[in-house]
């Protein structure tokens, strides 16, 4: 029979690859907006790994920054500024100004 | 099922590492000032959660399952202290972490509003365009 720590195990290591993945694609997608999505999706993994480790006051403060605030600012920073992470052809592009 | 506990909790911490290489390829290589601020968050969270991770007692070799850092008698009596300093994890890292996610949304809002002003004065936020500026 699976015992209560096996079972915070599993659900600690799920949790973790899920934040692994979704760190991967928040660091390498081109698109601003999409990555902004997927940090807020590491965050929500790393909520639920604050919670297994014995620490709710620090998931209770780390909800709102986190998931709420922070993909907020960078939403408005976004749509102030420019949305596609930058490639290079446009940087050679604009070399002979 | 004590190799399948340590396997799952050594996962847990890999993983973590690896997001911390992660998001510091991302602050290091990414060109845009945005995913730089977005892999800083990112590394900044991996931080704390290790943090959290070095004050938890139930590491997988401890049989008895811990608890939150709170003590719920108001009176309590000395086998009640006992039990609580037997199973209850180490409240310090979850006080400083506490700290560090505060000063982090201070520091993130902080860059934000640089940015903006970058982009203000240079229409771009690339840093390779941005060093090829001149005056």
């Amino acid at each position: 029979m699976i015992g209560l720590n096996t079972l915070t195990y599993l659900f600690m290591a799920l949790t973790s690859v899920i934040s692994l993945i979704a760190t991967y694609l928040a660091v390498l997608e081109k698109d601003l907006i999409r990555a902004v999505v997927y940090s807020a999706l590491q965050s929500t993994a790393y909520t639920i790994l604050f919670y297994l480790l014995m620490a709710p006051d620090i998931a209770l403060v780390y909800v709102p920054v986190a998931v709420g605030l922070y993909p907020a600012v960078i939403l408005f920073l976004v749509k102030k500024t420019e949305r596609i992470d930058g490639e290079l052809g446009s940087v050679e592009g604009d070399g002979g100004k | 099922m004590s190799e399948v506990d340590t396997f799952m909790f050594n996962v847990f911490i890999f993983s973590m590492i690896l997001n911390t290489a992660i998001s510091l390829y991302g602050i290091f290589a990414r060109p845009t000032l945005i995913k730089k601020i977005i892999a800083l968050t990112i590394f900044s969270d991996t931080a704390n959660v290790l943090a959290i991770a070095v004050g938890y007692r139930a590491w997988p070799t401890v049989e008895r399952s811990p608890i939150p850092p709170v003590l719920t008698t108001s009176e309590p009596t000395a086998s009640d202290l006992t039990s609580f300093l037997q199973t209850a994890v180490d409240p310090l890292p979850q006080a400083l972490v506490l700290t560090a996610i505060v000063i982090g949304l201070a520091v993130t809002l902080f860059l934000v509003f640089l940015t903006l002003q970058v982009y203000r004065l240079y229409r771009t936020t690339d840093v390779r365009k941005i060093s090829r500026l001149r005056g």
